[in-house]
């Protein structure tokens, strides 16, 4: 049954008009953390001062919308905790550098907004750079990671080109099971390749993802092989409203601001710091957008069965 | 004497012995390299098959081949044959691995062969749009050129933050100008495009025409509903007031909207993409052993 409908051009105005209005308003949004965006935070705040985290950033550009944001956020953390970070790459070869723009970017804020002690390259993170063939390179790692980044270095603070197995960071891993945690930002199968490499390591995955590949990725934390995810910009607000407001932490009301009934651990946040950013922006704009899509499917139905109302006539 | 000692593939670097390994795999390399490229198409075929063979043969045998548990405490060396299988698996897999490394390199240099190729072609000939090829041209010489100088400007300068724009030069400007704010933005706009594309199908194809579709249509109103935060705090608002403290509360509690959508995520969703992984994880496995076993077009 074919109809007429709203033309293209129209949907596509709405579509402008109801992502572009709110980003200039202050929207708050209530909403809790579901269990998987719970899990993430309680792993990543169970994480220690000088513990050893392996962060694939595997995203670019295209996805930055969520990845970003994710990325940003899990760096406020790990910044936070002093973990020691290694970041590197397989999906794509733009992936380092964008990993690098952002890293620098809040390293910056953690040091001039929230007055935290300055998160150094060499010392507290490190970039062990691209590898091609996200399969091979991942199950290089899983296999022998010495062998695997044994021919990448970074600068160390006297000028002089090292080994990053040298740098305080890398210097007490000898397989990929010495790290405390191991974390996904993507927007690929490099997901895929973790579990299936990583997760007999039994070190936690946590993974943070696009929105589209939540359903995949719930597989893989009903099943356990996951600590946890992020997924899409919903990961991302859950993720910034625990940071703000802890998770199931009684505010001056007694009620509890984000709680979730599966982790029920009380985990408290990092209030007064900057923790809200594009996720907190974003939720509302993705409420607009989803809103007029129920919209445009109702009156794409009603105009089904009006359609087909007037055959039968 | 280290485990290294017995396996070809990691020779101590510092001895001078692995200098005559390198000679002698490259020498062998070539020669391989140009039998293969002068050999008739029938020998070519079956080379290129046991290639294959032997390379995937690695990673098979590496899986299966028991791992190495310990060394003699004494002289380090590996308890039995087995052992010894174990230690040149695992540094094999290794190189191999690297190989594959390698040969990524190796493709990226053939497409920028492919681009100019193609591309210096179109514009020597003035074929139909060959103002774009000298674009792109453009776009990636001067991207490679601020990238490598970028790149040169940070290593030759390491005690300068080049993360902080009050240190750039030309090139760090540059390069911040064509990556970030041109390519990065550029890669957003295209993949944001989808959602207009989202929409329309949506409000087009999303109609309750059968039975099937309306459940299609039903689940997904709930999760979409779901992942709205207002929704989905309002909804299970009024659930859990409506519950209160009734007889029925655990019942009447399990229509929340979020219980609903984990419900389905969970009991549905879940068990489908499963079985779709492994469906898929099977046709890959019989593929990958036609491919390895030579089954495919006729490699033998």
């Amino acid at each position: 049954m074919k109809t007429k409908g709203i033309p293209k051009f129209v949907i596509y105005l709405l579509l402008i008009i109801f992502t572009s209005v709110p980003l200039f308003f202050s929207i708050p949004v209530p909403g809790q953390p579901v269990d998987a965006s719970a899990d993430a935070f309680k792993a990543l705040m169970n994480l220690k001062e000088g513990d050893e985290v392996l962060l694939a950033s595997d995203w670019t550009g295209s996805t930055r919308g969520e990845s970003m944001a994710n990325m940003k956020s899990i760096l406020r953390i790990l910044m936070r905790k002093r973990a020691k970070v290694a970041i590197w790459s397989t999906a794509d070869p733009q992936a380092p550098r964008v990993a690098q723009d952002v890293m620098a970017e809040v390293a910056k804020e953690h040091v001039e907004v929230d007055k935290q002690p300055a998160y150094k390259r060499w010392d507290d993170w490190i970039i062990a750079g691209y590898y091609p063939n996200a399969d091979v390179a991942i199950n290089a790692v899983a296999k022998d990671i010495r062998n695997a980044f044994s021919t990448r270095k970074e600068t160390n603070p006297e000028g002089k080109l090292k080994s990053i197995f040298e740098s305080p960071v890398m210097k007490n891993i000898k397989t990929v099971s010495d790290f405390d945690l191991i974390i996904d930002v993507t927007a690929s199968k490099t997901s895929d390749f973790h579990v299936q490499f990583l997760s007999a390591q039994k070190v936690p995955l946590l993974f943070a993802v696009t929105g589209v590949m939540v359903p995949e990725t719930q597989v893989f934390y009903n099943s356990g092989q996951c600590v946890g995810f992020l997924g899409g910009l919903k990961g991302v607000f859950d993720l910034e409203q625990m940071m703000e407001n802890g998770l199931n932490i009684k505010g001056a009301d007694g009620k509890v601001l984000t709680g979730n009934s599966k982790v029920t651990d009380e985990i408290p946040g990092f209030k007064g710091m900057s923790n809200k950013g594009s996720g907190t922006k974003y939720y509302p704009t993705l409420h607009f957008a989803l809103l007029l899509m129920i919209v445009l499917i109702i009156i794409g139905n009603v105009e089904m069965f009006k359609a087909k109302k007037g055959a039968q006539k | 004497m280290k485990p290294s000692d017995f396996s070809i593939w990691s020779l101590d670097p510092t001895k001078g012995t692995v200098f005559y390994h390198v000679i002698f795999a490259i020498v062998i390399g070539f020669a391989i390299f140009f039998a293969l490229m002068n050999a008739p198409t029938q020998v070519r075929r079956p080379l290129t098959w046991f290639l294959t063979l032997l390379s995937g043969g690695v990673f098979v045998v590496a899986a299966y081949w028991p791992k190495p548990i310990n060394f003699d405490a004494k002289t380090q060396k590996p308890l039995n044959a087995i052992e010894s299988g174990s230690v040149f698996l695992a540094d094999t897999n290794n190189v191999v691995g690297s190989f594959t490394q390698i040969l990524a390199a190796f493709m990226l240099g053939l497409g920028i062969f492919s681009l100019l190729r193609i591309h210096l072609g179109k514009i020597a000939k003035k074929k139909t749009d060959w103002g774009f090829s000298i674009v792109l041209l453009v776009s990636m010489v001067s991207m490679i050129t601020f990238g490598y100088w970028d790149y040169t400007t940070r290593q030759a300068n390491k005690l300068v933050d080049y993360d902080v724009q009050s240190n750039w030069k030309l090139e760090n400007m540059g390069r911040d100008f064509l990556f970030d704010k041109l390519l990065q933005q550029m890669d957003a706009a295209m993949f944001s495009i989808i959602a207009f594309f989202i929409l329309s199908a949506a409000y087009r194809a999303f109609r309750a025409r059968s039975v099937e579709a309306t459940i299609l249509l039903g689940t997904a109103l709930i999760v979409i509903l779901s992942l709205m935060g207002i929704v989905s705090a309002y909804w299970d608002g009024a659930v859990t007031s409506l519950a209160g403290d009734s007889a029925n509360k655990d019942l009447i509690l399990n229509f929340k909207i979020t219980e609903i959508s984990n419900w389905l995520r969970n009991t549905f969703q879940t068990p489908a993409i499963t079985g779709i992984r492994f469906g898929i994880g099977l046709g890959t496995l019989s593929m990958a052993i036609r491919i390895w076993l030579g089954l495919e077009k006729g490699g033998k």
